[in-house]
């Protein structure tokens, strides 16, 4: 359950991730409200996937707790394609539809296999092409009508098209009242698609504000 | 419950779609028990034996008037060893290396005391320490034991020589010499030719009873050479190859083999597939996935379990042997297959779970299974500690299930144990998996 602002969705409370000797994410304290996007910046190894795997309840911290609104749902996209390589898309998407607990599995993986162009072949999504991979990656991440989409990276490996497409759904949801939180090296991402920034450095958190307010500080200067 | 149906399903689709993987899966377990029966034969194979003649044995001896070819009474009396002739001092070192397990030695003055029989010739026997020490002791006592019917046979054959001349008279030889005997007919003969007086008849009369007695010699002699006679009568049942206890053991070692690979490199491959994050995020939970690993293993043991127990039965049935297939036991046999699938697939999930990648999974399982069978198939009379260690794996309980299930009378007792210990291991591996398999997320 989560406490404080009555519109935040999911929230991590001085949450921090250890692997072995290695601190990838040092206590760090985030809210993320309804009907907005946030992009969690930084380098590589700056903790963003540990953080978003956190939120996703992908990985349990080692430190503090991630609380979210009784009945959110959360879709994560992992940064390295999460699906089942000798499943061909159809099967991924129908077997997370089931566990997802959608009403209409098979419906649910035609409408996702049909936004995303995904090849609907009985061919194993190991054979896909890396781009194609991404996009069954995210696709099953949007099983279930999640609230909250935690997205690592995602436009990596995506095309122009597929990248203003993924833009253009991240924006209907928060129209909707969704919250989007994206992991990015990207600065040309933020303009546009992100309400907040949260910046990362090497598994601290430096910065939390508004875009404008991100854009004005030293920190934007040096990250560019 | 339903996640974890959902993700069986799934393995068994992915199982479909890999038939090198399967095909390795199902070939490579039963080679492996292919290749246990071949070296539990081995075990019966004769042990190599020193022979070291210090008596300079010739290659013909004659005893009690028979002569022995030295040779062929040696490979005769020595079906169950492998003899070979070493000097004393080769001989004492293949056995300090293990080259030979034992060393027969023929002193010096065995001949002699052959000859002579006022004492018993002595053979010295040394075998080397260890498990293999008192089956080769039994195999050198039946060695002597055969040897020692031979020259009783010979010997016997000699005195009934000689009864057969006290009755019938002949000329013999005796230390060397030519002896004429008279013989008891020829004496009658002689006796009945005198005038009749007491003594005649007295005489006649202790001829009569004398020959009376010796027609019962031959039977009386063998018989107190041998006061019990072991007779070997031949059987038809199953050949060592179709026994009950090579089926147990082929499907037990089969699916010790198959549910330990597979339940370890299916649990560790959800992390590899990097799909561990989204399913433990909520949709499914550990217990639920060492569950669905157990389930998996369970049923591909039962599909693999009950294929071989047919092609078992189907050519005991066709060659018409003996004792045939019990059919009607197979229920039992295939409840205990999946019981024991399931115990063994924790023991893999629990390896899966600490090995956290599916080849490391696969090598360590692969790793685990072979001493675990091999525990298992060490029998308790020859290494008790191994026994009591194979009790803590499910191996020896499953193929203990599977020979009582399929050939005791009384089944039940002994399958109602080995299915508690199944179980019991089972709950047990299977918890320790739910707290490894969180490793699989770090």
């Amino acid at each position: 359950m989560v406490t404080g602002d009555t519109t935040t969705v999911l929230a991590a409370r001085e949450v921090g991730r250890r692997f072995g000797d290695h601190v990838a994410l040092q206590r760090t304290t985030l809210e993320v409200r309804e009907a907005e996007v946030v992009a969690l910046l930084g380098p590589n190894g700056a903790g963003k996937s540990t953080l978003l795997a956190l939120l996703a309840g992908g990985l349990t911290p080692t430190w503090g707790s991630v609380e979210q609104r009784e009945g959110v749902r959360i879709g994560w996209t992992p940064q390295r394609p999460a699906h089942y390589g000798r499943l061909s898309p159809r099967e991924n998407l129908e077997l997370f539809a089931e566990l997802e607990g959608e009403p209409d599995p098979a419906s649910a993986a035609t409408r996702l296999l049909g936004e995303f162009e995904l090849p609907d072949a009985p061919r194993p999504s190991a054979r896909l092409s890396v781009g194609n991979r991404q996009r069954l990656n995210l696709a099953i991440s949007l099983l279930g009508n999640p609230d909250v989409l935690l997205l690592d990276e995602p436009t990596a490996a995506l095309d122009p098209p597929q990248r203003r497409k993924l833009w253009q759904s991240a924006v209907q949801h928060k129209l909707r009242g969704g919250a989007v939180v994206f992991a990015t090296q990207n600065h040309e991402e933020l303009e546009g698609h992100a309400d907040r920034v949260c910046v990362l450095l090497e598994g601290v958190l430096a910065f939390d504000g508004p875009l404008e307010e991100y854009e004005r500080t030293e920190l934007a200067r040096t990250l560019v | 419950m339903r996640s974890a149906l959902l993700l069986v399903r799934k393995d068994l689709l992915v199982l479909r779609r890999s038939p090198v993987l399967l095909g390795t899966l199902v070939a490579y377990p039963l080679v492996i028990a292919l290749l246990v029966g071949l070296v539990a034969g081995y075990a019966n194979a004769k042990p190599r034996v020193a022979l070291v003649d210090e008596a300079g044995l010739p290659h013909t001896i004659t005893l009690a008037g028979q002569s022995f070819d030295v040779d062929e009474t040696i490979r005769q009396v020595s079906e169950n060893v492998k003899l070979v002739r070493l000097s004393r001092d080769d001989a004492a070192r293949e056995l300090r290396n293990g080259e030979v397990v034992a060393t027969i030695t023929i002193p010096p003055d065995f001949l002699s005391d052959l000859r002579g029989m006022l004492r018993s010739p002595q053979l010295r026997v040394q075998t080397t320490t260890g498990t293999l020490g008192s089956r080769v002791n039994q195999q050198i006592q039946a060695l002597v034991y055969s040897l020692n019917r031979q020259l009783q046979q010979a010997f016997i054959r000699t005195n009934l020589g000689y009864v057969d001349a006290l009755k019938h008279g002949a000329t013999i030889t005796f230390l060397g010499r030519d002896i004429q005997v008279l013989g008891l007919d020829r004496a009658s003969q002689l006796l009945d030719r005198l005038p009749p007086s007491q003594e005649r008849d007295r005489v006649l009369d202790f001829v009569h009873d004398a020959k009376l007695a010796l027609v019962q010699t031959d039977a009386a002699m063998r018989a107190t050479a041998n006061p019990i006679q072991l007779v070997q009568v031949s059987q038809h049942g199953r050949t060592w190859a179709l026994s009950a206890e090579v089926q147990s053991y082929a499907i037990a070692v089969t699916i010790a083999f198959l549910t330990l690979l597979l339940a370890a490199s299916a649990l560790a491959a959800e992390r590899d597939e990097n799909v561990i994050g989204r399913l433990a995020r909520g949709l499914v939970g550990f217990g639920q996935l060492v569950w669905a690993k157990v389930a998996l293993a369970a049923t591909v043991a039962l599909a693999l379990g009950a294929a071989i127990a047919l092609v078992f039965g189907i050519v005991i049935q066709a060659a018409g042997i003996e004792g045939g297939e019990p059919w009607e036991r197979l229920p039992l046999l295939f409840a205990g297959v999946a019981l024991a699938g399931a115990s063994l697939g924790a023991l893999g999930a629990l390896i899966g779970g600490l090995a956290r990648e599916a080849r490391s999974a696969s090598l360590v399982a692969l790793l685990a299974v072979l001493p675990i069978v091999f525990l298992g198939l060490v029998p308790k009379e020859v290494v008790p500690a191994a026994a009591w260690i194979s009790e803590a794996f499910p191996f020896s309980h499953a193929a203990r299930f599977f020979s009582s299930a399929l050939f005791d009378a009384d089944p039940w007792p002994s399958v109602a144990r080995e299915a508690l210990w199944l179980v019991g291991l089972g709950a047990g591996y299977g918890l320790l998996a739910r707290v490894a398999a969180r490793r699989l997320l770090a």
